[in-house]
């Protein structure tokens, strides 16, 4: 039943998130002589399915290397250590998040 | 301390109307937990706050990977939602903090697809003072059991509502158990022939406590047909198999006629966990069988292999009814691993 005239104010319990200025990096126009970078999330297979996507690219593309890294704890932020390695080695870096 | 309404800086939603128009509207703002709350007005909210005396700003935690801040304003609003008293905040309060820790795993335990919910844990004097449930139906509702059920309740909408946790989105939940709407226990320290959780996680035995563990929903199991600490841990034992190797951490909630065997015999905590430990063994090849782990992880075919890493990652806890001989094993995420359990005393000084 609504009560006629009657106001009053409940409060939100939620948290917004806080505006980001992250700017996407520019993308490469390809991948020839390019170092690509693939951060397995440490789940069975992901390594595979890695380097099957790189494989793709490689029928297309001659890269100058590729980099490796597994951070291990798929429940985890990747360490800082290991994106610190992946800015100074690699032009593009791919990951994937899943199960 | 009496707060003002201008000291809540919470976005205000107008309702006109009255109080089912105001639950209807938290449904459509989708605060809820799929179940009616309790509207959060700026005047429960502020007594909420007045009881803890905590300012709205005050920062609680902040949960580390996505940098959410868990305000006191915050903890209140929810607890209100989930129709908590206003003594219950220092509880959440310790909840909050101990959720954020990064040994915790907050983000990663609440977004997995494993379907986790944090499991509650309580002890100490602030049982009776806040009427937590220690015996029948003790992960069960009931009249008795609003401390339980709220608290374990304004845990979640916390998640919902300040981590935006919500199905799908950034809970990848693929079952869930029903502990996500509330898991909230308290140990039965009266009548356990063992000393406390906490005690044994160096708190002193008046201290009021809060443990918070990442748990799959509870494992019910029994042993009927011989009143002995071995035919108990025997059937405990085979129910832990059904587990994957290496368990850091795995919870074992045990009623009263159980615990009268080990107390009849002169079991100790330590002798329970070894003989468990042992008990739960099986070789590489026999896992591997049974799809649990692949054999590359185990080592040689024959070695035997425990469920538990140790026999210390057995959490023993006193809980449940006085007849029925029935007790609870309850998995930990991600083998107990990925998250640890945190302990945290709880401030009791403002409480009745």
């Amino acid at each position: 039943m609504v009560v006629a005239g009657a106001k009053f104010n409940i409060l939100n319990p939620t948290v917004e998130a806080i505006p980001d200025n992250t700017v996407l990096a520019k993308r490469p126009d390809d991948l020839n002589g390019k170092t690509v970078g693939l951060l397995s999330n440490g789940k069975r297979n992901a390594d595979t399915l890695l380097d099957a996507v790189v494989s793709l690219i490689q029928d297309t593309y001659e890269l100058k290397g590729v980099v490796r890294l597994n951070k291990g704890d798929p429940s985890r932020p990747v360490p800082k250590h290991m994106l610190d390695e992946l800015l100074e080695k690699c032009d593009v870096v791919i990951t994937a998040t899943g199960d | 301390m009496t707060l003002r309404p201008e000291a809540l800086v919470s976005e205000r939603v107008e309702i006109e109307g009255g109080l089912s128009e105001a639950v209807e509207m938290c449904y459509q703002m989708g605060w809820t937990d799929g179940l009616p709350v309790v509207p959060p007005t700026e005047e429960k909210v502020l007594q909420f706050l007045d009881f803890a005396g905590r300012n709205p700003s005050d920062v609680i935690g902040v949960e580390p990977v996505r940098g959410r801040v868990i305000t006191a304003e915050k903890v209140a609003i929810n607890a209100v939602m989930a129709g908590c008293l206003p003594e219950y905040m220092p509880v959440l309060f310790a909840v909050a903090d101990a959720m954020v820790k990064p040994e915790y795993n907050l983000h990663g335990s609440s977004a997995s697809t494993g379907g986790s919910a944090p499991l509650l844990l309580i002890n100490g004097p602030v049982v009776h003072k806040l009427k937590f449930a220690t015996g029948h139906n003790i992960f069960g509702p009931g009249p008795d059991r609003r401390a339980n059920a709220t608290v374990g309740r304004a845990v979640r909408l916390m998640l919902i509502n300040v981590l935006e946790n919500h199905p799908g989105v950034l809970d990848r939940s693929t079952l869930g158990h029903p502990g996500k709407y509330s898991f909230c226990i308290a140990e039965d320290e009266e009548n356990s022939p063992w000393e406390p959780f906490h005690v044994e996680r160096g708190f002193s035995k008046e201290a009021s406590t809060v443990t918070v563990f990442t748990c799959s929903g509870p494992w019910q199991l029994g042993s009927v047909w011989d009143g002995t600490p071995e035919a108990v841990l025997t059937a405990a034992a085979d129910t832990l198999l059904g587990l994957n190797p290496g368990q850091s951490e795995v919870l074992l909630i045990m009623s009263r006629e159980h615990q009268g065997f080990f107390k009849d015999a002169g079991w100790s905590k330590t002798r329970v966990r070894e003989f468990l430990s042992q008990k739960a063994t099986r070789t590489a090849q026999e896992w591997a069988a049974a799809q649990k782990a692949g054999p590359p992880e185990l080592g040689k075919e024959t070695e035997p292999v425990p469920v538990l890493q140790s026999p210390e990652g057995l959490v023993l806890i006193a809980g449940g009814g006085s007849g029925g001989p029935w007790d609870a094993l309850i998995p930990r995420w991600g083998r107990g691993a990925n998250s640890h359990s945190v302990t945290m005393e709880i401030d009791t000084s403002r409480m009745p």
